[in-house]
């Protein structure tokens, strides 16, 4: 089968993949986000526990490969007695994965806060709260717009964890697998679902570079 | 002469201070009266940095106490947070907040710690910008200044807390050589009009035309202290010497 001939067959199932993926990305991406503030907060706070706990959490979600994270989600926790929808799951392991890789990208942010630049809000009688809120979160937001921006591409990129388990309807490269059991599309079939991965992370890509050029820090 | 009864803006008594096993400050007496400019010289790891910041806490002390305006130190908190805001700090590396405009640098004490309306903070700055002469500058970011016009914003900064007094920590010495005299003029003209001063530096020629006393210090202890003419001219102790004469040299 050619292209115009998988598009005319296929085209709508390939649009609502391509919608799929969207919102695993976009909804992963927001709720991942929300959980690397948290973990961060935990990370800098000046509880060790609370610290040890962050940096935990950070490398267990960073180090492990996403499909044994989605295994364990899908097929391990139903023994807990919790079964989950497999659009939850598939959701579930991007955000735990990406607020690990958001929550590095944001203590290189703190990071980059010169300690001098902490002493002299000390030093004009700023209390700490003031010195997180003025200081530090806004500068930290700002020079993680260009990570962040890799992160929402590796994020799309991620739920492709969802051709693993029975998704309805399925995202881009789970749709791949089910024209071409049924079809012999071969690698058309899957070029055009790169092609709307690519697409994306172009105008993500494009964007996130404008934002950042608007918001960097000179130094 | 009552200048014998007056209570020191800054008082140092027993200050005691280690880095693990090295003795960074040892036993640490001085006193700082109002309109005082005290310059504070000695070779590199002798404490005196160390020493200015252990007067607004950025550096804890062991033991000993440290009075501002007779009062005791407060513990972290609101007080000492009021505290550090009475007193203006100038650090080496000018450490303006990156992010925003000079004239924002300026404005966010009095705004978020004295609660001044913005528009009065603003008019305030803009008299300090012009005072140090980056009036101009107001609405650039801090990288798009000179080393010389960032030190000078910060100096602004800190005055625009109306601090009882102003310490500055090597405030020359991160500057490029054509930009140390105006951040100097900047501190001949604030120590003229009454400032109470501490300054660790390495201007010779600063600490004599403007201090009224020079305190000499080496390996965390004060060595000897003493107006500039006797100091410079006729150092009492061997240590000293050794020092002026180093560098002297070229």
């Amino acid at each position: 089968m050619g292209i115009s001939e998988l598009l005319a067959e296929y085209g709508s199932k390939y649009l609502l993949a391509l919608l799929s993926t969207w919102q695993l990305t976009l909804v992963s991406f927001a709720l991942g986000m929300i959980l690397a503030i948290v973990v961060t907060i935990m990370r800098v706070s000046p509880v060790k526990p609370l610290r040890m706990l962050g940096d935990f959490y950070v490398q267990v979600f960073r180090n492990i490969a996403g499909v044994s994270l989605l295994i364990i989600v899908y097929y391990a926790l139903p023994y807990l007695g919790l079964v989950l929808k497999p659009l939850t799951c598939v959701i579930i392991t991007v955000t735990l994965i990406g607020s690990a890789f958001g929550s590095e990208n944001f203590m290189t942010g703190i990071n980059t806060i010169g300690v001098g630049q902490i002493e002299a809000a000390r030093s004009i009688g700023l209390n700490f709260f003031q010195i997180i809120r003025l200081i530090v979160v806004p500068q930290a937001l700002r020079s993680a717009v260009l990570p962040m921006t890799n992160l929402l591409i590796a994020v799309m990129l991620t739920t492709a964890l969802g051709s693993q388990i029975p998704l309805n309807p399925q995202e881009l490269t789970g749709l791949v697998s089910y024209i071409n059991t049924r079809t012999t599309g071969g690698i058309t079939t899957f070029l055009i679902s790169a092609l709307g991965y690519v697409l994306t992370a172009l105008v993500i890509g494009y964007v996130g570079n404008r934002l950042d050029k608007k918001v960097r820090i000179l130094r | 002469m009552s200048s014998t009864e007056q209570t020191p803006v800054i008082e140092l008594r027993h200050v005691d201070k280690h880095y693990g096993q090295l003795h960074v400050l040892k036993d640490i007496n001085l006193a700082v009266n109002k309109g005082e400019v005290l310059v504070v010289i000695g070779p590199s790891g002798s404490g005196k940095s160390t020493m200015c910041r252990t007067i607004n806490r950025l550096e804890s002390i062991d033991s000993g106490e440290i009075l501002i305006d007779g009062q005791a130190l407060p513990q972290e908190g609101k007080e000492l947070a009021a505290m550090r805001a009475g007193l203006g700090m100038v650090f080496q590396s000018f450490n303006l907040f990156a992010h925003k405009t000079i004239l924002e640098n300026v404005t966010m004490g009095p705004i978020e710690v004295l609660k001044v309306p913005r528009k009065e903070a603003e008019e305030r700055a803009m008299t300090l910008l012009a005072r140090v002469g980056v009036a101009e500058q107001a609405n650039k970011v801090p990288a798009q200044l000179s080393g010389g016009q960032q030190q000078r914003v910060a100096i602004a900064r800190s005055l625009a807390m109306q601090p009882k007094a102003m310490l500055f920590d090597e405030p020359t010495s991160a500057l490029d050589p054509e930009m140390i005299n105006e951040v100097l003029d900047v501190m001949v003209e604030l120590a003229r009009a009454g400032m109470t001063m501490i300054v660790v530096t390495h201007e010779m020629g600063f600490a004599r035309r403007v201090a009224n006393r020079v305190v000499f210090m080496a390996d965390g202890e004060i060595i000897e202290q003493g107006t500039p003419d006797e100091f410079f001219d006729h150092p009492k102790t061997e240590r000293a010497r050794e020092f002026l004469d180093s560098i002297m040299e070229h």
